[in-house]
């Protein structure tokens, strides 16, 4: 191997460990006891890593449900991201309208409201049509996004202008040319959405806790909340949570990852 | 202008629609359903409890409903206690409280506020219920104008950890720990060990910025925190603490601090037992509550002492300590058979034997005195003997306003503002006294404001 | 609407029938509720959120004129300086440093966006974990060679900056996949003509791919800016607001004004309050900023 390479192989190496130290360090204490862990200087790893903490985990709360809950959740507004967002791109990107500059900073206002705001009439909104402890509850109020419409704006507005032309002098119909050109263009960014769609549905705490009042409806942030005691915080015990929860979003990561590169290579042909 | 009026009017649909729900009226006058009210087939309780208390929760639950075939109890917990009360207030509001909540102790002056619950005091008058077995300590913290709001459920006092082997390390007698601030600060100044490079690597005291800490600390100076009986005789109009006895605590805090004897872990109260457990200091002061958690996590490390609450040097006789935990209210915007659903479990859950075993389970005080003489108590007794001097402590508090600890709308506010004020003085950016007088400031424009707005 | 043609209308009515689901969503859980918050914003409250009196501009004339409210906005303001910038620097280099051919890029790739997997509430206890002075693994292992480290929390300087690193590292993940694959968009023809005229390294860097990968970085800058004016759980996890106010966003008393203090009324108007800051800083950005962006 060339020094050159030699060289970048050890500083992405470098790199990778001083991002990734603060998982590493939560993979680490989640595999030692309560006593290891409280001893002064601290320890980096377990002297004798045992899984107690991981079968505590499923122990003290349902993690295997509320993984499937916020799965099927994440989903569906990731779909529901998908589709609100590329139309709502196209109409910012390629359609001119007047009225459009208008529209497009109310979207982009919906980003800058705080959740404290909305919150609470959400939750009798909510409560008074009846979607308490639902999928729909906890899926359908975040199935329109602001933050991916505009990237996907970013992206649309990539596209060189010459298709869109060419496709008018051939007949086809504004939303054909979506259809068949612009959303097969974007699939990196469509990519980007979803993942990011995916990750901050799964990643909500107060939504679900005030939403839902089943157990079994409950989502996976809320029930590492409840690995945190009242009276004690235990810190092997919450990384073993964490560590859990975390791995199905990080094999997603993987996945999602390939895709994008994939996606990457197919569209790289440009005009 | 039409336009204006238009959106003026949609405002008040939306909001009237939203916001108007009110709840109850004015009707303050909560009183226990009659006696011939047939209790509900279900009923249910939000609680804050998890892990090991979860458990133990279920397992009274279970008993419960196995007990009896009337009444289903379903238990949901809501996250922790201040999760648990936005959850709660947001429900009122939207008329979807439960029927039994339990909320922690600060937050008894919001309950009463909120005009949202049946007062205990109207079901023991009704069925003439004898609580002479109450734990008067216990009891009295929940009680405004001498009613009994709410029934306690979980308490606790807080305590002076120690490390007994550090103290034979330094000579000193572990069988007798510090009690007054000077003998405390002369333990731990013989504590501190440094090493060669002259970091600290044992700190004699170790407390955390925690303001439950500070209200204790005013307790047991005998000083009351607002006025009014700390709020007890009559709603508080002002917070009192920026007296002398306030200025001796912060003095005495700062000292240590900057003698380099005293730990600083902030506002982290899990930092402060991890550095205790992990003998980074060699004492502090938490609730009963943990002694559990620090011996299953010490065990063969060190030996745990336990002993009693820092008090100032002069002793005061009317010092004592304040319970702390949480307590069940009953609500008033359930139909009256769920509240008299609610009723029964509360007497199930303060037998003897329950709350013996309750005890057992989690390390929490029995509510009734009789809790004392059953077998998981008596077992609970002799395998963590450090715990007879948490009883003794609660036993020997005198019971005055000062020790029944205060009572404010704006406790949670009031309690994270001392914790601002102590940081400041510790930080060095303000002398004692003047940080005391701008918190109690502070809290008193909020403390009016609350008062306004909650006629 | 006076000057709008038949042809305008038209064009209006099939915009909207693009925006439509998005715009129905918005209204229901968006618009209207912060229409009943504006509205609440002009009343006091009782705890439980019921209307008591009418306060008209009452909360805001305090507001504007409280010391804790500028302790709060001066907060704010250092925290996002303190973390947008350097979020998306970061994120610039290690996404430059990513974007090569070579085997096993993808692990590289996947460790170093892996924080985007992470939540906010976990990040910032892990983050807890490393800062804590009572566990300290980081200033133990700074101490292992030889630095001497603050404890981070408890001093009010440091403890913004504990927070920022923390946020910055929560970002790290987003911000490295946007640039990522913006950079992947860039046509190699492009390097390759700038290398002809004698480009190279940092001349390259700033000549050809900032530019080309600036609206991916004003992506970033937009909603970095916008998410870390209303990062919320990394404080409550950590500071909790202190030592001293010292990180009390105006998000964080926001927070605490409506969920622990439950004054409805005032918190509403902090958040209207927010909400205008926000929109005016995004204006600006979009105004002064978005004209340097460099479209293919």
């Amino acid at each position: 191997m060339k020094l050159g390479t030699l060289a970048k192989y050890a500083l992405l190496v470098v790199a990778s460990i001083i991002v990734a130290f603060p998982l590493l360090v939560a993979l680490s204490y989640s595999f030692m006891s309560e006593s290891e862990i409280a001893t002064f200087p601290p320890p980096v790893f377990p002297a004798q890593p045992s899984l107690d903490n991981y079968s505590q985990v499923f122990a003290t709360i349902p993690i295997v449900r509320y993984l499937l809950n916020s799965f099927v959740v994440s989903t569906a507004v990731v779909v529901g991201q998908l589709i609100t967002a590329s139309l709502a791109a196209y109409a910012f990107s390629f359609l001119v309208f007047r009225g459009r500059q208008v529209l497009f900073f109310l979207f982009l206002s919906t980003l800058m409201i705080p959740w404290e705001a909305t919150i609470i009439p959400n939750y009798m909104t909510i409560r008074t049509i009846g979607w308490l402890d639902t999928y729909q509850g906890l899926a359908v109020p975040f199935m329109a996004t602001a933050f991916g419409t505009f990237l996907l704006r970013q992206a649309f507005l990539q596209i060189p202008r010459e298709l869109w032309d060419a496709a008018r002098i051939d007949g086809a119909s504004t939303f054909r040319f979506l259809i068949s050109t612009v959303i097969p263009l974007s699939r990196p960014a469509l990519g980007t959405i979803a993942i990011y769609g995916f990750l901050s549905t799964y990643n909500q705490y107060f939504w679900p806790l005030l939403i839902t009042n089943q157990p079994l409806m409950r989502t996976t942030q809320v029930g590492i909340a409840q690995l945190r005691f009242e009276e004690t915080l235990r810190w092997g015990l919450v990384m073993a949570g964490v560590i859990m929860v975390a791995i199905p979003t990080l094999a997603l990561l993987v996945v999602g990852q390939r895709q994008l590169i994939r996606g990457l290579t197919a569209g790289a042909v440009k005009g | 202008m039409r336009r204006l009026a238009t959106l003026a009017l949609a405002f008040t649909m939306v909001a009237t629609a939203c916001g108007g729900l009110a709840p109850g009226g004015s009707d303050s006058s909560a009183l226990a359903p009659a006696k011939d009210v047939a209790p509900a087939a279900t009923m249910t309780w939000w609680h804050a409890m998890s892990g090991v208390n979860g458990d133990a929760v279920n397992k009274i639950v279970a008993g419960f409903n196995s007990s009896q075939s009337k009444i289903k109890v379903e238990a949901i917990f809501q996250g922790n206690y201040d999760d648990l009360l936005a959850k709660l207030n947001t429900a009122i509001a939207s008329n979807a409280a439960p029927a039994l909540v339990q909320v922690y102790d600060i937050g008894q002056r919001y309950m009463y506020d909120s005009a949202q619950v049946v007062p205990m005091q109207a079901f023991i008058d009704r069925d003439k219920f004898n609580t002479s077995d109450f734990e008067p300590a216990v009891i009295n913290y929940y009680k405004y104008q001498d009613k009994l709001q709410s029934m306690p459920f979980n308490a606790s006092t807080p305590v002076l950890y120690y490390n007994k082997d550090a103290f034979k390390e330094v000579g000193l007698d572990p069988a007798k720990p510090p009690v007054t601030f000077t003998e405390i600060a002369d333990a731990a100044k013989k504590l501190t060990k440094k090493d060669a490079s002259g970091q600290t690597t044992r700190y004699g005291f170790g407390p955390s910025i925690y303001g439950w800490l500070f209200e204790q600390l005013m307790a047991t100076s005998g000083a009351l925190y607002a006025d009014n009986g700390n709020g007890r005789d009559n709603r508080s109009t002002k917070v009192v603490y920026n007296s002398a006895a306030g200025k001796a605590i912060l003095d005495w805090w700062k000292a240590g601090v900057d003698g380099g004897y005293f730990y600083n872990p902030g506002i982290d109260n899990d930092g402060a037992a991890n550095a205790f457990n992990a003998q980074k200091s060699a004492m502090y002061i938490e609730s009963t509550a943990r002694m559990r958690g620090h011996i299953t996590t010490i065990a063969g490390k060190f030996e745990l002492g336990i002993g009693l609450y820092p008090r100032p040097d002069s002793k005061p006789k009317e010092g004592g300590n304040i319970i702390g935990g949480a307590s069940l209210y009953i609500m008033k915007s359930r139909p009256p058979a769920e509240q008299q659903a609610a009723w029964e479990f509360v007497k199930y859950a303060m037998s003897s034997a329950v709350q013996a075993q309750w005890q057992s389970d989690t390390g929490y005080y029995p509510v009734v005195k009789s809790a004392y003489d059953q077998a998981p108590s008596k077992d609970f007794s002799t395998k963590y003997p450090q715990f007879q001097v948490a009883i003794s402590e609660i036993r020997d508090s005198p019971q005055n306003r000062s020790t029944n600890g205060a009572v404010l709308g704006v406790m949670p506010q009031a309690r994270q503002r001392t914790q601002k004020m102590i940081e400041s003085v510790l930080l060095g950016q303000a002398t004692s006294q003047a940080a005391l007088d701008a918190a109690v400031t502070e809290m008193n424009a909020a403390i009016d404001k609350y008062n306004k707005a909650n006629p | 609407m006076k000057g709008w043609t038949s042809r305008d209308l038209r064009g209006l009515v099939v915009g909207l029938a693009y925006l439509a689901p998005s715009l129905l969503l918005f209204a229901a859980f968006v618009f209207i509720p912060l229409a009943q918050t504006i509205y609440l914003s002009f009343f006091n409250t009782r705890a439980t959120g019921v209307i008591t009196t009418f306060a008209g501009l009452d909360h805001y004339v305090e507001l504007l004129t409280s010391e804790i409210f500028h302790t709060g906005l001066l907060a704010t303001a250092i925290f996002a300086l303190y973390t947008v910038p350097i979020g998306i620097a970061l994120g610039l280099v290690l996404a430059v440093l990513l974007n090569q051919r070579l085997r096993a890029i993808n692990v590289f790739r996947t460790m170093m966006s892996s924080t985007i997997a992470i939540s906010a509430a976990v990040g910032a206890l892990i983050w807890l974990l490393l800062f804590n002075p009572s566990l300290g693994l980081l200033d133990y292992m700074l101490s292992l060679i030889g630095i001497q480290g603050p404890a981070w929390l408890i001093q009010p300087t440091t403890a913004i900056i504990a927070v920022s690193i923390t946020t910055i590292w929560l970002t790290l993940g987003t911000n490295i996949i946007v640039l990522l694959s913006g950079l992947q968009s860039v046509p190699e023809e492009i390097y390759e003509a700038a290398r002809l005229d004698g480009a190279r390294g940092l001349r390259m860097f700033t000549r050809i791919t900032v530019p080309m990968v600036s609206p991916s970085l004003f992506f970033l800058f937009v909603v970095d800016t916008v998410a870390v004016l209303q990062a919320f759980t990394q404080i409550h996890v950590m500071t909790r607001g202190g030592p001293v106010d010292a990180t009390r966003v105006l998000v964080y008393s926001i927070y605490q004004d409506a969920f622990q203090n439950f004054q409805f009324g005032f918190a509403s108007a902090q958040a209207v309050i927010l909400l205008l800051l926000v929109m005016g800083l995004t204006l600006i950005q979009f105004r002064f900023v978005e004209r340097r962006v460099h479209y293919q």
